[in-house]
């Protein structure tokens, strides 16, 4: 016995620390690229500052191309959206972002409608992304707010990374391979955070109808997220993106709402139900940018 | 509870401690933790069920010890017979009952005449088809004489309920594992090692292999209509490596897992697709249930004995029973009947033991393992399609040969990355296994080193987010 525990004691000892050292190393070079967003936002923007940003999830990443706005205005807007992402991520990009040392005059948030009243969060699918950066404090404290086993993984990923790394490894293990090789390599958005939906669709229908949905922003994050911007100076515009079939009716909040839900009139615009399509999105950036430009200034 | 579970994980090494630290001393003791173990492992799943196992096992204990004092053949059948109704009933029951009811409906409405007959809700209790054939084992070999009954219920419920094979096997005959539960266990380092080495493997080929192999092949299964040819072949092709390491992974554990606790679980598979005919293949793919239904089906029925006729129609039945074992589903039974089928001609040119002594492999032979490979996959569609009309039209698109293009392996970043570490997963595989083949040993062992690699391969290469269950569970 006490030579089969000897052997197993001296092999799990090895297993650990070559794990140990693939996952540290593996964290590393993620944070030495750009494949996600909260390594992109520290390692490739240069910028420091910036006139406006866009949080959200995967319709705020298709919706506002930053790009066309900053064309507009002659602003510097930066997309830090991910698909996937609830309004708890969105609060911790925001987090992410002023951790960086960054600064913004306008923080919009263009979360999924639905997401506002959402009252009991939990871990979002893309949230490993902020992994990298797992022995801050910020992140820690996420992670650690939320139950179930995935949000328990990354934790303890501060302290055993191949924890975070094996479980999330086609997502972090095998980008951070891509890192390494190219660190300038983007997943799925470009330099300046935006990325679209193909124009898949070619039908043309007007839209009739849209079911109203009141939104009354619930969501406990909303608060927090309010707290961040104020504690920090930034105005916060929470942007409802076009709908496909929903007219969103926000209740009166302390911030700037811009309601955008029906204002796409033709299915022609959309990518499906709730994210609209390349054309939607030159469309729906416009029409921003001539909405917000009175709040920058303009 | 799940071998690839964090619940496992703390399991194992809590039983392990209490039983060779805490019980050591006392074979009584040790049997018990084991049955409490078994009990706390299977009740995990659905405690509910576990009154199926002690019923099984206390019918199957009362009946044994009645055939050995029974010597009127007539009594001694009815005891027998009493065995067979409530685990075949059982058997029948869970898993059988709503698929003759539904074909009866079918047969009905074929014949134009509609039928309102309603199905019951049931669900199929993990592991049914592994513990009745188990316990089935030891009443028939009480009723031959071939096996002393036990008199010691907890050594009888131990072996019924052991939990590394309890719920998909290996199928351990009561000869071979009951004597085991008698006997004082001294641990032994060599076999323990061996064991670990084994759970390793076999973690590796199920999450490594199967599970990765699983992202294409529920893909492809679930949308047919949707692939070409060339993509529809390979399909079938990852689900015989899902298959293979989902099933023979899960076999692996189980042994390595009893070797820790001192016992021998026989070995179920070695290495089937380096097999050079069907009938190699048979002798290598699921030994416990091939051997099961050769000992009690198929040598009753008259074996090769009597005319080419009957040898045939046995061998046909065996893999029809064996087909029909694997689920309630016309798509098993086609199955069993095409393997029936591909063993045939092996069977009337009586070349099907060609393969039985002959162990190393030739390059020569490469073509006759691919080829032999190829049915096997092709036939592994019926085992996998949900209905026959799928996996008819799997394999017309599939000999249609009508495009090659294989564009769902790359399409997108995330399924070119699971494609390269499918690739991977199974050419490590396949190097291990040839590798072991060649050196006739009877299952791949590990130095410390490769152990370490295969763990590291697990790690990062192994599906942790949504693993697929093992197949055989259903079964």
């Amino acid at each position: 016995m006490r030579l089969f525990l000897k052997h197993m004691l001296f092999a799990s000892l090895v297993f650990i620390g070559l794990s140990l050292l693939i996952s540290f190393a593996s964290l590393w070079a993620l944070r030495q690229g750009s494949f996600y967003k909260p390594s992109f936002l520290e390692y490739q923007v240069e910028a420091s500052k910036f006139d406006y940003i866009v949080l959200g999830s995967s319709i705020g990443l298709t919706t506002l191309n930053t790009e066309v706005i900053d064309s507009v205005l002659g602003t510097r807007g930066l997309n830090l959206s991910m698909d996937d992402t609830a309004l708890s991520s969105q609060y911790m990009m925001l987090e992410h972002f002023i951790a960086s040392g960054k600064q913004t005059n306008i923080c919009v948030l263009a979360a999924s409608i639905l997401d506002y009243d959402v009252v009991n969060n939990r871990l979002s699918g893309n949230d490993y992304r902020f992994l990298p950066y797992g022995s801050r404090t910020y992140v820690q404290d996420y992670y650690k707010s939320f139950s179930g086993r995935p949000a328990q993984i990354l934790f303890y990923s501060k302290w055993f990374p191949m924890l975070g790394i094996g479980y999330y490894n086609t997502e972090l293990f095998y980008p951070s391979i891509v890192s390494l090789i190219d660190s300038k390599k983007r997943n799925r958005f470009n330099a300046f955070g935006n990325y679209s939906y193909p124009e898949v669709s070619k039908e043309s229908k007007s839209i009739e109808a849209r079911r109203e949905l009141k939104v009354a922003f619930k969501n406990p994050y909303m608060q927090r997220i309010q707290d961040l911007c104020a504690k920090h100076k930034i105005q916060l515009v929470v942007y409802i993106p076009p709908h496909k079939q929903i007219k969103v009716q926000p209740v009166e909040m302390p911030f700037h709402i811009i309601n955008h839900s029906a204002t796409l009139k033709n299915t022609e615009y959309f990518y499906d139900v709730q994210h609209v399509n390349v054309l939607g999105r030159q469309a729906a950036s416009l029409r921003f940018a001539q909405e917000v430009s009175g709040l920058m200034g303009f | 509870m799940l071998f690839n579970s964090l619940d496992f994980a703390v399991f194992l090494p809590i039983v392990f401690v209490l039983y060779w630290f805490i019980f050591q001393r006392s074979l009584k003791w040790q049997n018990l933790l084991l049955l409490v173990a078994s009990y706390v492992f299977y009740g995990w799943w659905d405690w509910r069920f576990l009154g199926l196992i002690m019923f099984s096992t206390l019918v199957d204990y009362l009946v044994a010890l009645d055939l050995a004092k029974q010597q009127q053949l007539t009594k001694r059948k009815l005891l027998l017979a009493i065995s067979l109704i409530c685990n075949l009933g059982l058997l029948g029951f869970f898993k059988y009952y709503n698929f003759f009811i539904e074909s009866w409906v079918d047969a009905w409405e074929s014949l134009g005449i509609n039928m309102s007959v309603s199905t019951l809700s049931i669900i199929l209790p993990v592991g049914i088809s592994f513990y009745t054939f188990q316990t089935l084992s030891y009443t028939i070999d009480v009723y031959r004489k071939q096996l002393k009954p036990t008199k010691n219920l907890i050594q009888f419920a131990s072996y019924v309920a052991f939990f590394p094979q309890l719920v998909a096997g290996p199928i351990e005959r009561a000869k071979q594992l009951l004597p085991q539960f008698s006997r004082p266990r001294v641990f032994n380092t060599d076999m323990a090692l061996s064991g670990v080495s084994l759970i390793i493997w076999g973690l590796f080929k199920k999450m490594v292999v199967a599970d990765n192999c699983a992202f294409f092949v529920n893909q492809i299964f679930d949308g047919a209509g949707n692939y070409s040819s060339a993509e529809l072949f390979l399909g079938a092709v990852l689900f015989g490596f899902q298959i293979y390491g989902d099933f023979s992974g899960y076999s692996d554990i189980a042994i390595g897992v009893a070797r820790l606790f001192g016992f021998s679980l026989m070995t179920n598979f070695s290495f089937p697709y380096f097999s050079r005919d069907i009938a190699e293949f048979w002798r290598r793919w699921h030994i416990s249930l091939s051997t099961w239904f050769r000992d009690y089906l198929y040598i009753p029925l008259g074996g090769s004995r009597g005319t080419k006729w009957q040898g045939i129609r046995n061998v046909f039945i065996v893999f029809l029973v064996s087909g029909f074992w694997h689920g309630a589903n016309w798509t098993f039974i086609i199955w069993g009947g095409l393997h029936g089928l591909l063993f045939l001609p092996l069977l009337i040119q009586k070349k099907n033991r060609k393969y039985i002594d002959a162990t190393y492999l030739k390059l020569n032979q490469l073509p006759r393992i691919l080829f032999t490979f190829i049915l096997v996959c092709l036939a592994w569609v019926f085992f996998r399609a949900d209905t026959l009309s799928i996996a008819w039209d799997m394999l017309q698109q599939i000999f249609s040969f009508s495009s090659g293009s294989l564009v769902l392996f790359y399409a997108t970043s995330k399924s070119l990355l699971f494609s390269l570490i499918t690739i991977f997963g199974i050419l490590v595989l396949l190097f291990f296994e040839f590798k072991t083949v060649q050196t006739n040993k009877k299952e791949v062992t590990l130095s410390t080193s490769k152990l370490i690699f295969i763990a590291l391969l697990i790690v990062f290469m192994g599906v942790y987010k949504n693993p697929s269950d093992f197949i055989y569970f259903q079964f």
